[in-house]
């Protein structure tokens, strides 16, 4: 068995054990059709749960799949000590999440430890699509590994935006996971699982849990606010059009380490969605630029028509300040700034002032920060929506290149 | 089945005790964590591939039979189903006959009872040991598993009784040794208190305190004294006025909150009575051998979840100046501890480094008797400390779980 014998970061190699490649002890998964490619899952059997997300590849897995009902978006610091730590972190980093989204039974400690796993999965961890998402931060290059020179072209700390109302709290981050599964329980069972597995090298800085709500009646899921969010989104089985606008590299600019990585944008943007219930049903539609119940542009009649902004120069119809014709005017001009939305809705209780704490744990990838999140951005500046919304937090980090296979690791190409 | 000693008996500090049932029902958690159709009254030798993806093989568990019906010995990771087939309940261990190292174990298997034990085998001699209630061990045939002997495992020789009496001994002299200066230092801050010197008695507070905080392996001993000496006021309805707030954070409260040094006269008095009490009951007191190896672990994760946190700051902003005093302590116990575990636990060098790297990143934290109050270090130190403690308190869970009291005979 090729099992990395590894317990965390700083654990050793001989204390105690946690197989990492659960197929190998026959881990009872079920390739769901089209996720896994041959080989890659253990034994067909099981449902749903047992449902994989292929762990390798030349890509991280998270961009492009099909997004999963449940998430955690977790900002963390990195507080390994030098570049040997930061190593020893990814390593373990990346077994963990090997064995996580593969899923499989966890290794036994005898009297020599507490149990490895947390057991909220049950005897046997299932992937449940689980997929995990890790991505660096400007604050990584700093002068604490000796990567000042490795940074990715575009990447830096999240400014903040004429509209935005950001909280440091729940900004920036040295690295960032973006975890995504079928159900919560697996999400939080991976949190739990890396939280323990990467203490002392790692802490986390702020934490965002989402969902992603059921068709309502059918298409593409809603917002707090009632509408359609992400119908627009670029068709992710194209491969030419995602190395266009999704995959970033030498081809992008970028230094070779990064082929194969991607920006990544995470905004917290709170609804008001008190104020928005106050708003009428006309103002609503108009500030989206979709019909409330069935998301069609409204020059169209149902979701995926395409609004034609040109036979409607002033805007008679869909108005040029709306957000579907600000976000994406949809000229050949504006072509390349379109960008990979992966957003769920997020709700954490009540502020104090008795109103609902709720919103859009907005996510994004794209080849180029510049060309496409931050050029749509600035073009969104003063759009009416803005009195409804409030971003408060996120932050910019580069999606690392996949992982290859069982002997490569999340950044050994940065860091190598 | 283990029962483990009340820990902080009566004090409020009770989450504690949760924390090592939440140990214990965790141990038993792994020996149930074998899947379906362990139970189903396969007849012992039957061996096969369960919905688990294990192999599992059934075994007996009895005084005439103990290990019998493994059969078809493999290496990997595999599940045995101990079936007890006798009247009294047993512990069985899966051992290595040669230097006496377990490999896994189920405690409290009642008679009729059928429990999986979870295990990974490299290439080897393995045999059952099966210890009933009330009666001598038996070991079972010695079983040879054919192939390399890596990747089994991990195993370590159990821990006795016997074997922690004298690290317990000498862990309660090391603490006879601090109760002279605790009642000195007591004695200090209530004179200052009677002498209406509030200066003098915020200045003798934390010395006073800190000599007590390093005796954390000690208070499941002290008993009810330690919540009269150090408790806080959860689980008081009356808050910082409650008649059942004293001690230590009672006066801390006090001090830092304008009160007059009169008002503060009796808690000093009491704080004063309890401390001497408890010095001149100590060499009366016998520390369970088998809460030394639990303290160690149990100590930091107190600071974790009370003074990183600063939950127990009535005033003084001191809490990393208790962490610090905390660790101290722990390193007291696990000094003892250490002939046990350098056979035993791989990772005590990790535990050690962890140890000085939680000191350092404390000691970052105050200059002189001056301690940055942990809400006001700038964030990245503060992440420094929490992942310091937190690295260290996972090594130290270990010890725990290594130190736990078993029996061979």
């Amino acid at each position: 068995m090729s099992e990395v014998r590894r317990r965390g970061f700083l654990w050793g190699a001989a204390a105690g054990t946690v197989g990492a490649v659960a197929g190998a002890s026959g881990a009872t998964a079920a390739a769901r059709a089209g996720d896994a490619g041959p080989g890659d899952a253990g034994k067909a059997a099981g449902g749903e749960a047992a449902a994989r997300v292929p762990f390798h590849g030349g890509h991280q897995a998270g961009i492009l799949t099909p997004p999963q009902r449940a998430t955690a978006f977790v900002a963390f610091d990195a507080t390994a000590e030098g570049r040997a730590e930061l190593t020893e972190l990814l390593r373990t980093l990346t077994a963990r999440c090997r064995f996580l989204t593969t899923g499989g039974t966890p290794d036994p400690v005898g009297i020599t430890a507490p149990p490895v796993d947390s057991g909220t999965l049950g005897p046997q961890v299932t992937a449940d699509r689980l997929t995990a998402t890790v991505g660096v931060g400007a604050s990584l290059f700093d002068g604490r590994y000796g990567l000042t020179d490795r940074k990715p072209r575009r990447l830096r700390a999240m400014p903040s935006f004429p509209d935005d109302d950001l909280d440091p709290d729940w900004c920036h981050g040295d690295l960032s996971l973006q975890l995504c599964a079928e159900n919560t329980d697996t999400v939080l069972h991976a949190l739990r699982d890396i939280a323990r597995h990467t203490r002392g090298a790692l802490q986390v800085r702020w934490r965002m849990d989402g969902f992603i709500s059921p068709p309502r009646p059918s298409g593409t899921p809603r917002n707090h606010m009632g509408f359609k969010d992400g119908t627009a989104n670029p068709d992710t089985g194209d491969a030419r059009l995602m190395d266009r606008l999704v995959w970033a590299g030498e081809h992008s600019g970028e230094p070779g380490w990064a082929s194969g990585g991607s920006y990544q944008v995470v905004r917290l943007i709170r609804m008001l969605v008190e104020f928005w219930d106050r708003v009428s049903i006309t103002e609503q539609e108009r500030m989206f630029g979709r019909g409330r119940e069935s998301g069609a542009p409204l020059d169209g009649r149902h979701e995926f028509d395409t609004p034609r902004f040109a036979q409607d120069p002033k805007g008679d119809i869909i108005p040029l300040d709306s957000h579907i014709r600000m976000a994406n005017p949809r000229t050949a001009h504006t072509d390349d700034q379109r960008i990979v939305r992966r957003a769920y809705n997020y709700d954490r209780g009540m502020d104090g002032n008795g109103n609902l704490d709720m919103g859009l744990l907005f996510c994004c990838y794209q080849q180029d920060l510049t060309r496409q999140f931050e050029t749509v951005q600035k073009r969104l500046a003063g759009e009416p929506l803005v009195d409804y919304i409030s971003p408060f937090g996120g932050g910019y980090f580069f999606a690392l290149p996949g992982v290859r296979d069982h002997a490569d690791w999340l950044g050994r190409a940065l860091l190598s | 089945m283990r029962r483990l000693p009340p820990f902080f008996p009566g004090s409020q500090r009770p989450l504690l005790i949760a924390g090592a049932v939440a140990a214990a029902a965790a141990v038993a958690a792994t020996a149930l964590a074998g899947g379906g159709g362990s139970s189903d009254g396969r007849g012992a030798g039957a061996s096969a591939t369960a919905a688990d993806g294990l192999r599992h093989t059934s075994v007996e568990v009895s005084e005439g039979g103990c290990g019998k019906g493994w059969a078809h010995p493999h290496r990997g990771k595999q599940v045995f189903d101990l079936r007890n087939t006798s009247s009294r309940a047993a512990e069985v261990y899966l051992t290595n006959p040669v230097n006496g190292s377990v490999y896994g174990e189920v405690e409290g298997l009642g008679p009729g009872t059928t429990r999986p034990l979870r295990v990974t085998l490299g290439g080897g001699s393995y045999a059952f040991r099966c210890l009933p209630d009330d009666t001598d061990a038996v070991t079972g045939p010695t079983v040879t598993v054919a192939g390399p002997a890596r990747g089994g495992g991990p195993a370590a020789v159990p821990v006795t009784q016997q074997d922690l009496i004298p690290p317990t001994i000498a862990y309660q002299k090391w603490v006879q040794g601090r109760m002279g200066e605790l009642v000195r230092r007591t004695d200090a801050l209530r004179s200052a208190v009677r002498e209406g010197d509030l200066a003098a008695a915020r200045a003798a507070w934390l010395p006073a305190h800190l000599v007590y905080e390093r005796m954390g392996a000690a208070y499941g001993t002290f008993g009810d004294a330690d919540g009269a000496i150090n408790g806080t006021t959860a689980g008081l309805s009356g808050g910082v006025r409650d008649p059942g707030f004293t001690g230590f954070h009672r006066i801390e409260y006090g001090l830092w909150h304008d009160a007059s040094a009169s008002s503060l006269r009796g808690a000093a008095d009491q704080l004063d009575k309890d401390v001497r009490a408890l010095r001149d009951s100590w060499p009366q007191q016998r520390m369970d051998p088998a809460d030394l190896g639990l303290r160690a672990h149990e100590i930091m994760e107190n600071t974790v979840q009370f003074e990183l946190t600063g939950r127990t700051d009535y005033g003084s902003g001191t809490n990393l100046a208790t962490a610090r005093a905390n660790l101290d302590g722990t390193r007291a116990v696990l000094d003892r501890l250490r002939p046990l575990l350098t056979s035993r636990d791989p990772g005590l060098p990790e535990i050690d480094s962890w140890l000085g790297r939680t000191r350092k990143a404390l000691d970052a934290a105050h200059q002189g008797d001056r301690w940055t109050p942990v809400d006001r270090l700038a964030r990245g130190r503060r992440e420094k400390i929490n992942a310091a403690a937190g690295a260290l308190v996972e090594r130290l869970a270990d010890v725990a779980a290594l130190t736990d009291v078993r029996r061979t005979r």
